[in-house]
């Protein structure tokens, strides 16, 4: 017990499901603005992150019974507040500065969080997820070249706020995956590398860890819309099935 | 709602992009990207010809390709 708080999971498998659950959500966002970016260039890379991204996260959700214990419980099925993405992806953005922010910060954050997967000590990680970060270096650089466009600072601290939050407090299961050597690199390690490669310090965000869901990895309640919940469950799809009438 | 947005219409440049299949092919043009700078034109040639195997893609800026000649010149 660290004051108040439940234990955390010092089990990588929970970390690895947050990176998934996170991956899906960025790429289903990513996708949305397919149609909607500043150029048919953009429509075109926002489409193709967005597939990479949703396809990472399908290989991490493989990634989970090798590790030996795949959290995933039947709450996933109606509760949109058992996955595990970060508020950002709570609702569709409705600005490209938010999506600028997210492809900037955080799709880099996740980044950093699977070099360290790939440079710890877990097998399973180090060889299926190696070729992730290939692919992300194209996010990485359409993310850098975006953000030179000068954009609305609301989203990108809120951006930086949450990758923070996400890497963990300090003495939190991160920091002891690393310890344990699971992991090549601690919360500070990982905010110190998304710092370097953003070429950027982050604001001075105070996380107030107390309020902090280790589990979810976030400390704003809430889930992501029941729309695009439902379309991941396939409930949407569901409308569109053919009656036996029909 | 992204009017303000000059990333294509201000400063953008024209890039070609060139790739190939296997080693023993040269590199052809494959077709072009628009972008103001070489990190957009990188990420936008992949987002843009990535649906095939290609071994090798190389964007180059077409303001440095040298002519010789034209079309209706020789």
């Amino acid at each position: 017990m660290r004051g108040n708080l439940p234990v955390p999971s010092h089990r990588l498998s929970d970390l690895v499901l947050s990176i998934a659950d996170n991956k899906q959500m960025l790429g289903l966002r990513y996708a949305e603005w397919a149609t909607r970016a500043p150029s048919l260039e953009a429509d075109i890379a926002a489409a193709a992150m967005g597939l990479d991204d949703l396809g990472h996260s399908r290989v991490l959700y493989g990634c989970l019974e090798p590790l030996g214990a795949d959290p995933r419980g039947l709450e996933r099925e109606s509760d949109p507040a058992s996955l595990r993405a970060l508020p950002y992806f709570d609702e569709p953005w409705t600005e490209w500065a938010q999506f600028v922010a997210a492809n900037a910060v955080l799709d880099t954050a996740f980044t950093v969080m699977i070099e360290a997967c790939v440079n710890g000590e877990v097998e399973v990680l180090q060889h299926r997820l190696r070729k992730m970060l290939l692919e992300e270096r194209y996010h990485f650089l359409h993310g850098r070249s975006w953000l030179k466009s000068r954009i609305d600072a609301e989203p990108l601290n809120r951006a930086w706020t949450e990758a923070i939050e996400w890497f963990g407090p300090p003495d939190g299961e991160v920091a002891k995956l690393h310890r344990d050597g699971k992991l090549s690199m601690g919360p500070r390690e990982l905010l110190a590398r998304l710092e370097e490669r953003l070429e950027s310090k982050s604001p001075n965000a105070r996380v107030d860890w107390k309020g902090w869901d280790p589990v979810r990895r976030r400390s704003r309640p809430g889930a992501i819309d029941e729309q695009t919940f439902g379309m991941l469950r396939g409930l949407e799809e569901k409308k569109f099935a053919a009656t036996k009438e029909g | 709602m992204t009017t303000h947005y000059k990333r294509v219409s201000g400063d953008a440049v024209e890039y070609e992009v060139f790739a190939r299949k296997t080693r023993a092919e040269p590199l052809h043009q494959v077709g072009s990207v628009v972008a103001p700078d070489d990190d957009l034109a990188m990420a936008y040639a992949r987002a843009t010809y990535d649906e095939e195997r290609w071994c090798e893609m190389a964007i180059v800026r077409k303001e440095h390709v040298i002519e010789l000649w034209q079309p209706g010149e020789v």
